[in-house]
């Protein structure tokens, strides 16, 4: 099976520390490591106001890691996540195919720009309905 | 252009989707000044935004984690806007709805306010 790429977001509780919250994502960087994933990135968003109280909190730690694996691998990380004190909220995306897919639109928008320009007619900014 | 009944009073002249392309704009222009202040006035604003605004920008993939751009389709209330106000295309509606009930799940946006 091939790899996919998955955004995992967590929302850490915000009484921790910040070097708290650093061993917490080092923490699910392990999980994702030992399960075969790897780590694309990390991002540490750090304390924002929640939406809506989650937990009786209205403020946590935003943490963002990008990694590659296969599905057990989420599955395993999601569990591990679930069981884990002091993250209150997280969420997984897979994300690969979605740019992937956005990727490819933009290649064929600026063929379609290029052909375009080619003719010599300038045409207004409707790209999005450009074939082929 | 002419036919359309615009009488039926201001509110549901709006959220008709057949009064949109073509030539609608000037037609409904005309029509929403003589049905009444309010209305009118309501009419032309949404008339106006008629491409998709994720098609004239360019935004292929509606990223749950810019809230910044997410937002402008959420008002206060929480409520996503309807496709006939904004004029998104279908397509990039339903990644708009996406993105907006993961960006919920997260705690970035409301599932409803107050």
């Amino acid at each position: 099976m091939s790899d996919r790429t998955y955004e995992i977001l967590f929302i850490a509780d915000p009484n921790l520390g910040e070097p708290e919250v650093d061993a917490l994502a080092a923490q699910v960087q392990g999980f994702v490591e030992k399960d075969g994933g790897k780590l694309q990135k990390m991002e540490k968003w750090g304390k924002k106001r929640l939406a809506y109280d989650v937990r009786r909190h209205r403020e946590g730690y935003y943490v963002l890691l990008v990694a590659e694996g296969s599905g057990a691998m989420v599955k395993e990380v999601e569990r591990r996540i679930k069981v884990t004190d002091g993250i209150i909220r997280y969420l997984t995306v897979r994300v690969d195919e979605e740019l992937r897919k956005a990727e490819r639109r933009k290649a064929k928008r600026a063929l379609g720009e290029e052909k375009r320009r080619g003719r010599g007619g300038s045409q207004p900014a409707r790209d999005a309905e450009v074939q082929q | 252009m002419s036919s359309q009944g615009n009488f039926g009073g201001g509110e549901r002249g709006i959220g008709r989707p057949g009064g949109r392309p073509g030539g609608g704009g000037s037609g409904g222009r005309g029509a929403g000044g003589g049905a009444g202040k309010d209305g009118g006035g309501k009419r032309y604003f949404f008339r106006r935004r008629k491409v998709c605004k994720f098609c004239a920008d360019k935004i292929d993939y509606v990223d749950y984690k810019d809230i910044k751009l997410i937002s402008q389709f959420v008002p206060e209330r929480g409520k996503i806007l309807p496709r006939r106000m904004f004029g998104t295309c279908a397509g990039h509606q339903r990644k708009l709805t996406e993105a907006v009930n993961r960006a919920r799940h997260i705690a970035l946006l409301p599932y409803a306010a107050d």
